[in-house]
């Protein structure tokens, strides 16, 4: 009787986070701007409809914004014990692809749904990893701070990020989904030393990897991930090749100036950078709107994290805190690697910027995710 | 319950919450880091990179290229247009953009176009980075249509997969008619550069703007695209009667079919020329020569076939071109023979004009007054001028000769008396005053130069004076002749003559309208009505020269030409008709000049008169004039025949039977003109048709025509001088081989400018 009393009464005066929802619909909605800004001229080529991408973007952000509306409402302890059950549906979802698997601009990484929507699993996987590792984690206790406990840990996370890696040939991906794990893991365990030592050491087969790509030659290692990394060194010597849409958001952003060129202004939208509202939206962002514009937009990222923070501090549970932490690491991994990749300071791998880029599945999961946030904000004690 | 869960449930720590604010400040640092990034990437490269991003961007531009304006005939029928192609371009590096573009796009251009499909592919292996490969020239929108509609977001057959090739917009010309008054268009070569004739003389007004695409910068470093249309060229309105074109064209190609390979392989004469123009305008009506060739394939080497050779300074070899020689021709020497042929011989070439030039003398003897027209000469076959005999072309000598007589028969003799009394100064102005030795500035590329072919009063002496006076030792160009022609028949007025009459805009409304223009008066209306009389006795008169130009049905008026070239006696003659019709009142003005005909004696001015006869037969009643005389039975019949084979003037057959209406009101009104005229013309008429038909004449043997009492050469036909056992041309009593005029060339008295006047050799 009691729970029921309280639950009822929570419903009479919710509490939800307006500012974090402010920010997720700023988000979607300058990002439909941009979106529209650097597709038309693209899609009035292509589709013979300027608005083709602004259309079905609005459309993917409708239902993603419903969705998030559900995963709110749907309190986040409900799916506490089917943690290992979404892990084994993620990674099922993920092998699906080897025999239904649709190709799509040359790469193997949807499945389709019903004709016409496909879904990415590696957007299922990184949504999974991040309930089943929270639940893991807080069902482990004090376990979790032992070696052992560590490498279980870890080691899904490094199981799932392979297997998306392995099967879907989507690196960046697997790349964001060790990194939630170990971003979990980390605010989970007390101490540095390891993690430290841990970062170290990835860094340096990094180091050791770029020394030895750097003196092959493009072409000669028949890998295109290596031939993207000797074009990140040097992306003037690929300018016509693998460094060209690197080399072309580089000369969006560098005559961007600070207030930059004004909106639907950008000259490299225009065919220069190929499908400029995918990995490359931030680009066009810098090149119109200028270093103002581009910092106006991380600020809001930033602005976005802190308050995912303070709701992580004030969640009612361990559990309830590491959802939002995993959601945070995601969130926090794609927009560095994004605007790292787009300002050449890391290789290129194909990743998009959050609310912002064109893509369903993406903004669909992400949009889950920040469900799972409010939903453990709703549920905290204020 | 609640109590137990609240133990077991593990608790953010304080801990946890300290690492989470590492890890937030670790996002902060990178974000951080970022963001110097960008500051760096603009800072550094910042102005590096935004000349890059322009520079790209004008990369875009675009060249439009303008549609050359039309050349129409004076009836609107379109001579040269030009008409837009495609150009398929193989942008490589957009089709390797894509992997799954290659396939598709390849077997749609092999569909297509019909290309190689190893060649393409080997190209494109071996150029990945090439965006501009030419795979076909100059197709029309039908042979790219369906190529298009693969491309065509929206058709039927779009095909997303088909990249990397684009049409180029260019335009072709093309020339309906073929090779019909080719030398007045000219053509153009490639890059709308116009050659030879109209397309050359006004290629400023037939060219465009080319319009340009393309982006700039504004001031706020803004990105404008514009399009700046491009400006299609005028069109011109020719004065050129297509129809009557053709009929002169079509006389001249008889010609040479009659006469090619007679007295040696090649065409039937050099050149053929003819004009046809408006006496009162000097607007061209016709202007043609033979052998023409197709606009459309300016560079067939068969349409030199026949033609005399020339080496490569443009100079004749003495061969004439045939199949087996053709193919040794090549580089300079064969571009040298195709500008001999694509050269238009009416106002390029040069010539010395003979018997033509003789009402010119005339009239500048009674337009001083210096003769009345009522003198009488004594010809005895030749005058003795500077110590030389310098012959009439009737050796046997005219007897007294008037002025009219001379005219008629062409006498030689009487027209050195009147030069000697009009004098060198007088004569000179007087050849300046008919335009002789200037341009007429006729409204076509490649008018010779005739400046300096002609004598000043200084350096004319007698003897040079003596032969000017019946067209020997000057050249001319056929332009220039039958303009001071015109001028001679219509009362002095000298007009400009032209070819274009009107230029109009792209859109159809008139730019400029091109009136008729005079320039000067040359003579009065008396001696002009004189000339008129004198040279309607030419064709009408008993004895005239030209008795064979007169069309079936019709009087007209002229003077025939037979020219000797240098070196003399060789044996080689230009013959000429210059006429007008009608007779009475001059309104058309023709002149057909075969410069050294195919034949075995060429001194006959018949090769030009009966060409001039078979052109006017069908142009006069094409252009509406009435008959006037009565028709022989024999020339009904070839009128009857010819009106059997006419196919050009759809609009002939219904003025054929107007006119023939016409003719019994025209007999009645000539009734008026006098009976004398009507009398002679029907004499001549019969004299006409019986030396038009036959070989030897037997009619009336006459005291100016004594060779007709010679014996004949059974061979020939040709009577025997009893004296000298030289043939004699019972048309015109010319003796084969004999040299009627003193060579200047190898002359040592001449004096030393006579040889640089003449030293030309004359077309």
């Amino acid at each position: 009787m009691e729970a029921v009393q309280t639950i009822k009464k929570q419903k009479t005066e919710i509490y939800i986070d307006y500012t974090l929802l402010f920010i997720v619909i700023f988000l979607m909605a300058f990002g439909l701007i941009m979106l529209y800004s650097t597709s038309s001229y693209e899609a009035m080529l292509d589709y013979n409809d300027a608005k083709y991408y602004l259309k079905r973007q609005l459309l993917f952000n409708g239902v993603g914004l419903a969705v998030m509306a559900a995963a709110a409402v749907v309190p986040y302890t409900f799916y506490k014990k089917f943690g290992v059950i979404i892990y084994a549906l993620a990674t099922i979802s993920v092998l699906l692809i080897i025999p239904m698997g649709k190709e799509v601009n040359g790469a193997k990484r949807w499945i389709e749904i019903t004709n016409g929507i496909n879904i990415q699993p590696a957007e299922i996987a990184k949504v999974a990893i991040i309930i089943f590792l929270a639940a893991y984690i807080s069902t482990l206790g004090r376990k979790v701070t032992t070696a052992k406990g560590f490498w279980k840990v870890m080691g899904s996370a490094i199981f799932e990020g392979l297997l998306v890696y392995k099967i879907t040939d989507n690196l960046s991906s697997a790349l964001i989904i060790i990194g939630i794990g170990f971003a979990m893991i980390f605010i989970a365990t007390p101490g540095y030393k390891k993690y430290i030592l841990f970062m170290l050491f990835g860094i340096a087969i990094v180091v050791v990897f770029i020394a030895y790509i750097s003196n092959l030659e493009v072409g000669s290692t028949g890998n295109f991930r290596f031939d993207r990394i000797l074009a990140w060194l040097d992306p003037e010597a690929y300018a016509s090749g693998k460094g060209f849409q690197t080399l072309q958001a580089l000369y969006a952003i560098g005559s961007g100036g600070f207030f930059g060129k004004g909106l639907g202004q950008s000259m490299q939208k225009m065919g220069f950078i190929p499908e400029a509202q995918n990995d490359m939206i931030f680009s066009i962002i810098c090149e119109e709107l200028g270093i103002f514009g581009a910092i106006g937009v991380m600020a809001m990222f930033l602005l976005l994290l802190y308050r995912m923070m303070l709701i992580a501090n004030n969640a009612k549970d361990l559990y309830g805190s590491l959802l939002v932490v995993g959601v945070m690491a995601h969130i926090a991994i794609q927009v560095v690697l994004n605007i790292a990749v787009v300002t050449n300071t890391l290789p290129n791998t194909g990743i998009t910027l959050p609310f912002i880029s064109y893509g369903g599945s993406a903004v669909l999961f992400q949009l889950i995710e920040i469900g799972i946030v409010l939903s453990v904000d709703i549920r905290s004690e204020h | 319950m609640s109590r137990k869960r609240k133990r077991k449930q593990q608790k953010f720590t304080i801990g946890m919450k300290r690492k989470l604010v590492v890890l937030f400040l670790l996002v902060l640092l990178a974000f951080v880091g970022l963001g110097v990034r960008i500051l760096l990437i603009n800072r550094n490269n910042g102005e590096e990179y935004e000349k890059q991003v322009l520079s790209q961007q004008e990369y875009d531009s675009t060249t439009l290229p303008f549609r050359r304006g039309e050349i129409t005939d004076a009836n609107g029928t379109v001579l040269a247009y030009s008409e837009k192609v495609y150009n398929v371009i193989l942008d490589v590096k957009q089709l390797l953009y894509d992997e799954d573009y290659l396939d598709p796009t390849i077997s749609a251009l092999v569909t297509n176009f019909g290309f190689d499909e190893s060649e393409l592919r080997t190209y494109i292996s071996e150029n990945p980075t090439s965006q501009y490969h030419t795979l076909a020239k100059e197709l029309s929108y039908e042979e790219i249509k369906a190529f298009k509609d693969l491309q065509t977001a929206g058709s039927d057959t779009y095909n997303s997969n088909i990249q990397g090739v684009w049409f180029e917009e260019t335009y072709i010309r093309k020339y309906p008619n073929g090779s019909m008054a080719s030398d007045v268009i000219g053509f153009t070569t490639s890059d709308n550069n116009g050659l030879y004739g109209l397309e050359e003389y006004y290629n400023d007004v037939l060219s465009g703007t080319p319009g340009r695409e393309y982006g700039y910068i504004d001031e706020d470093s803004a990105l404008e695209r514009t399009t700046i249309p491009a400006t299609d060229g005028n069109s011109i309105v020719t004065t050129i009667d297509g129809n009557l074109q053709s009929i002169v064209e079509r006389y001249l190609a008889e010609f040479n079919e009659e006469h090619k390979n007679e007295a040696h392989e090649g065409n039937g004469a050099n050149n053929v020329g003819c004009i046809i123009m408006e006496v009162d305008t000097g607007n061209v009506l016709a202007m043609a020569s033979y052998p023409n060739f197709d606009l459309n394939d300016t560079k067939n080497t068969d349409a030199l076939i026949g033609m005399p050779m020339v080496d490569e300074n443009g100079n004749k070899t003495g061969d004439y071109i045939t199949e087996e020689n053709l193919e040794t021709l090549e580089g300079d020497v064969l571009l040298q023979n195709f500008n001999s042929l694509w050269r238009n011989f009416c106002i390029s070439d040069t010539y010395e004009p003979g018997s033509v030039a003789k009402p010119f003398t005339v009239a500048t003897g009674l337009e001083t007054g210096i003769i009345t027209g009522n003198e009488v000469y004594q010809c005895d076959g030749y005058l003795n001028i500077g110590g030389y005999n310098i012959k009439c072309h009737n050796t046997y000598g005219h007897g007294p000769i008037t002025i009219p007589s001379a005219i008629e028969q062409s006498c030689n003799v009487a027209m050195m008396y009147i030069g000697q009394a009009i004098g060198a100064d007088i004569f000179t102005k007087f050849q300046t005053q008919f335009g002789f030795g200037l341009k007429t500035n006729i409204d076509l590329a490649g008018e010779a130069r005739t400046e300096g072919l002609t004598y000043t009063a200084e350096q004319m002496g007698s003897t040079e004076l003596a032969t000017n006076t019946f067209g020997q030792g000057f050249n001319v160009d056929m332009i220039e002749m039958i303009t001071a022609f015109c001028s001679l028949i219509n009362g002095g007025k000298f007009y400009e003559p032209h070819v274009v009459s009107k230029i109009v805009n792209s859109s159809g409304a008139t730019v400029e309208n091109i009136e008729p223009r005079v320039l000067r008066e040359t003579v009065s209306g008396s001696t002009s009505e004189k000339i008129i009389e004198y040279c309607n006795l030419v064709v009408s008169g008993e004895n005239g020269t030209g008795k064979t130009a007169r069309p079936a049905g019709y009087m007209i008026g002229g003077k025939t030409g037979t020219a000797q070239t240098l070196p003399r006696g060789n044996g080689e003659y230009v013959v000429s008709f210059m006429g007008y019709a009608p007779a009475d009142d001059p309104e058309i003005a023709i002149y057909v000049v075969v410069d050294r005909p195919n034949v075995e004696s060429q001194d006959n001015a018949k090769y030009a008169t009966t060409i001039v006869k078979k052109i006017l037969t069908e142009a006069l009643p094409y252009l509406n004039y009435p008959m006037t005389e009565e028709v022989t039975e024999e020339e009904q019949a070839e009128l009857d025949e010819l009106m059997a084979n006419i196919v050009t003037p759809i609009t002939s057959s219904s003025t054929e039977g107007a006119s023939g209406e016409e003719t019994v009101d025209g007999d009645a009104t000539e009734g008026a003109s006098g009976s004398e005229e009507g009398a002679s013309s029907e004499s001549s008429s019969d004299a006409a048709s019986s030396s038009s038909s036959g070989a030897s004449d037997d009619a009336t043997t006459e005291t100016s025509q004594i060779w007709k009492s010679f014996e004949v050469d059974p061979e020939t036909g040709y009577y025997i001088d009893p004296s000298t056992g030289a043939l004699i041309n019972p048309d015109n009593g010319n003796s084969i081989g004999g040299d009627a005029l003193p060579d200047f060339d190898s002359s040592s008295t001449g004096s030393a400018s006579s040889s640089a006047a003449s030293s030309d050799t004359t077309e």
